[in-house]
């Protein structure tokens, strides 16, 4: 059985944060290895300052009170979480040099790769999950 | 209440944090003993029996009591209770055991004891058992049984040590008896 699990972050909505990082945190708390590579809009998501503001899909506002009423944790504190647990982030270059970023826009403790690098993880990882 | 030796409150908090703090938690159990973990979230029944079969160690069971979830995950270290040799000479089935009508020694932990042993079975936790050997006679016949024969076998060892002359060690244990069960636990 794999002890690798590989996640590809590729949307930026807040719905979409929780998505990866609910199913890393609990993959790295299961004792597997964890990478998640953050790609387009998926870079939002270890953004130092939009982290913080990731949007509801449009009409889905409502459920802010559900999220407070569950005690779901925030996606900073998931974040953190995850690097504490051993998640390892990898940022896209390619989609970094588009959108005119660089590492310091992101999270302290990630590293940047291409492509190659997230398929040389995920290779013998299972599962591979795509958001 | 059912005794553990660590409790982790993890009430009010949602999936996935229950299974984060649990695995945070296990660090400071130490192999053998039992961890609660108290939790409101509905789906923590299913995710920490899974969370537990997937890092090896072992469910016992949940109690629900006024909405919350009170879980007991025994820590293991499945390679090295598999590893382990068993030493005991005196062996028996637990056929043999059930149908001698001996005293038959539950040596696990009490919250295993709870989640189901065999009708009538003594309960001593192996930790416990040099202080309360004189809860049973030197003399008479004694099935010591565990989940997997491991801890039985030291029990056995001790027993006779302590000059105990008729006693056996049940193999293979809990995990391969499929007869009834009495439970302390609704």
């Amino acid at each position: 059985m794999s002890n690798k699990v590989a996640i590809i972050a590729a949307n930026g909505g807040l719905f979409d944060a929780y998505k990866v990082f609910n199913i890393a945190t609990a993959a790295a708390a299961s004792e597997k290895e964890v990478q998640i590579f953050f790609t387009f809009e998926g870079l939002n998501l270890i953004h130092k300052q939009g982290m913080y503001a990731l949007e509801m899909p449009a009409g889905k506002e409502h459920f802010a009170e559900g999220f407070k009423n569950a005690q779901v944790p925030t996606i900073p504190q998931l974040v953190e979480m995850a690097q504490d647990l051993g998640v390892k982030f990898i940022a896209c270059q390619m989609t970094m040099d588009v959108m005119g970023l660089t590492k310091e826009d992101f999270v302290d403790g990630i590293d940047v790769g291409g492509a190659v690098t997230f398929l040389e993880f995920a290779k013998d990882a299972a599962p591979t999950l795509t958001f | 209440m059912i005794h553990s030796d660590v409790q982790l409150d993890a009430k009010g908090l949602a999936c996935p944090m229950p299974i984060v703090k649990t695995k945070k938690a296990m660090q400071t159990v130490e192999e053998g003993q039992v961890l609660e973990v108290q939790a409101t979230d509905k789906g923590s029944k299913a995710d920490l029996a899974a969370w537990a079969k997937t890092v090896g160690h072992q469910y016992i069971g949940t109690i629900e009591e006024d909405g919350v979830l009170f879980h007991y995950i025994r820590k293991c270290n499945l390679e090295v209770s598999a590893a382990v040799e068993k030493t005991f000479e005196n062996t028996a089935t637990i056929e043999e055991a059930l149908s001698s009508n001996a005293t038959i020694l539950d040596v696990r932990e009490t919250a295993e004891y709870a989640f189901g042993h065999i009708p009538g079975a003594k309960s001593i936790p192996m930790g416990e058992l040099e202080n309360r050997m004189n809860e049973l006679n030197k003399e008479e016949t004694i099935y010591v049984i565990c989940r997997t024969g491991t801890r039985s076998d030291l029990a056995a060892g001790q027993l006779t040590q302590a000059g105990f002359t008729n006693i056996y060690n049940v193999l293979p244990g809990m995990s391969g008896y499929e007869g009834e069960l009495e439970k302390e636990v609704k």
